[in-house]
């Protein structure tokens, strides 16, 4: 008897969290390198590290609240979080994917890789128009 | 036993033979098979009047439109990016490489200064400019003004240098203006490039290694021209008199360059933290010179 009620409750829980998330779609990276970050805020920590034209899916959750300006995303095992205006829903025009043989040969390390993410995060972008 | 083994040795040299053409196969574009497949000669008339053998033409005009742009992205894969493309690599490859120096890493606080420099950028008349703004935690490095690609800029102003002077947003502003000008003015980029730019940008290395001295070169002249060379007075003189031809239409922004040089100026002499500054920026003293008014002698 136990056990049955154990199942049934597992079931109904499976159930509402998948209900309660909707995949919005599967964006690319822009920049060259960017974070999925453990929160919505530009300096928090890195979850993972990803380059251009990497695919993240978009979720919307009910339990995960977020500010206009982020997006909560699914890479590989991680969940986080990525600035909207470094996604693209067309795959971008990437340099290292221009020119492979020439980017690798910049041997860049580790540190090199998070800290040209980090780059992005710290950026105040902005273009003029015509009003 | 001879036997056994010259069968072995003819099946597997059909096998072989067979996986060659297999992946000869598929190196050919779906496109180029189905051409081989169809025998055109045999159904010549049937084509004809089905009108089926103009879009065979067709379908072979579009395989080697095909068959060039896949050749192209192949020789692209072995090529130098442009030298645009290299401008804007470099200048952020700069900034990775000198990430821990030049302490960007840091929670900063929010000047405004997107919405602040867009709209003087706006009120001068530049339009479609686009520019990344980046604070540094460093009193070494006061500003710098780094080409990005596609006519981006990349503005480098530190915090510590802005908390020591009180600046306002506007005053910033001010002075990445002027650092855009110095920019447009192509002053950068001429001191630091080098010869294996111009001769490689854009070229291929199909078959080599590529050079990497080209990167390697212009890191260094990005170090010497930030932290040493800095502008002459030639080029401060016509950045400062761009200042002043674009500012005198709008006397509150004129005002405040006007003033804000005489700080910098009140700044810079008894502070000797920022000595080095005028050596790569001569000199607030002599910039208010060249825009200050004619006196008018009575």
């Amino acid at each position: 008897m136990f056990l049955i009620l154990l199942m049934t409750s597992l079931f109904s829980f499976a159930e509402t969290t998948s209900t309660d998330e909707k995949i919005v779609g599967v964006f690319y990276m822009t920049p060259l390198f960017g974070h999925v970050h453990q929160s919505s805020v530009r300096t928090s920590a890195s979850l993972t590290t990803i380059q251009c034209a990497h695919p993240v899916k978009v979720i919307e959750s009910s339990k995960v609240s977020v500010s206009k300006e982020w997006a909560y995303v699914e890479v590989a095992d991680y969940r986080g979080f990525v600035m909207k205006q470094y996604l693209s829903e067309k795959r971008p025009d990437c340099i290292q994917g221009k020119y492979p043989k020439f980017f690798d040969a910049l041997n860049m390390d580790l540190s090199e890789l998070y800290y040209w993410g980090r780059l992005y995060d710290h950026y105040i972008q902005g273009e003029t128009r015509v009003h | 036993m001879t036997i056994i083994f010259r069968a072995k040795l003819a099946f597997t040299s059909c096998l072989l033979l067979t996986t060659i053409s297999v992946l000869a196969q598929n190196s050919k574009l779906q496109e180029e098979k189905e051409l081989e497949v169809v025998n055109f000669k045999s159904i010549k008339k049937v084509l004809q009047q089905d009108g089926l053998s103009q879009s065979a033409r067709l379908k072979k005009k579009q395989v080697a439109v095909m068959k060039i742009e896949q050749q192209s992205l192949e020789r692209d894969r072995f090529n130098y990016p442009s030298e645009d493309e290299i401008w804007g690599l470099v200048s952020e490859f700069w900034l990775v490489k000198n990430a821990q120096l030049l302490g960007w890493d840091f929670e900063k606080p929010d000047y405004g200064l997107d919405e602040s420099f867009r709209s003087i950028l706006e009120s001068l008349g530049f339009y479609q400019k686009k520019f990344k703004i980046l604070l540094v935690n460093t009193p070494t490095l006061v500003r710098a003004s780094l080409p990005g690609s596609e006519g981006e800029m990349i503005l480098i102003i530190s915090v510590p240098f802005i908390r020591s002077l009180d600046l306002s947003k506007l005053e910033i502003s001010l002075l990445l203006l002027e650092d855009y000008f110095r920019l447009d003015g192509g002053y950068f980029k001429k001191a630091v490039s080098t010869d294996k730019l111009k001769k490689l940008a854009g070229t291929s290395f199909s078959g080599a290694k590529p050079d990497m001295g080209l990167i390697e070169e212009l890191i260094k002249n990005y170090d010497i021209q930030i932290n040493q060379k800095g502008y002459s007075f030639q080029q401060q003189f016509e950045t400062t008199k761009k200042m002043d031809a674009y500012l005198k239409s709008n006397p509150q922004l004129w005002n405040t360059y006007f003033n804000l040089l005489g700080k910098l100026q009140n700044f810079l002499k008894v502070n000797v933290q920022y000595k080095d500054y005028l050596k790569l920026y001569p000199s607030p003293e002599m910039q208010i010179k060249w825009i200050s008014p004619d006196e008018k002698i009575l």
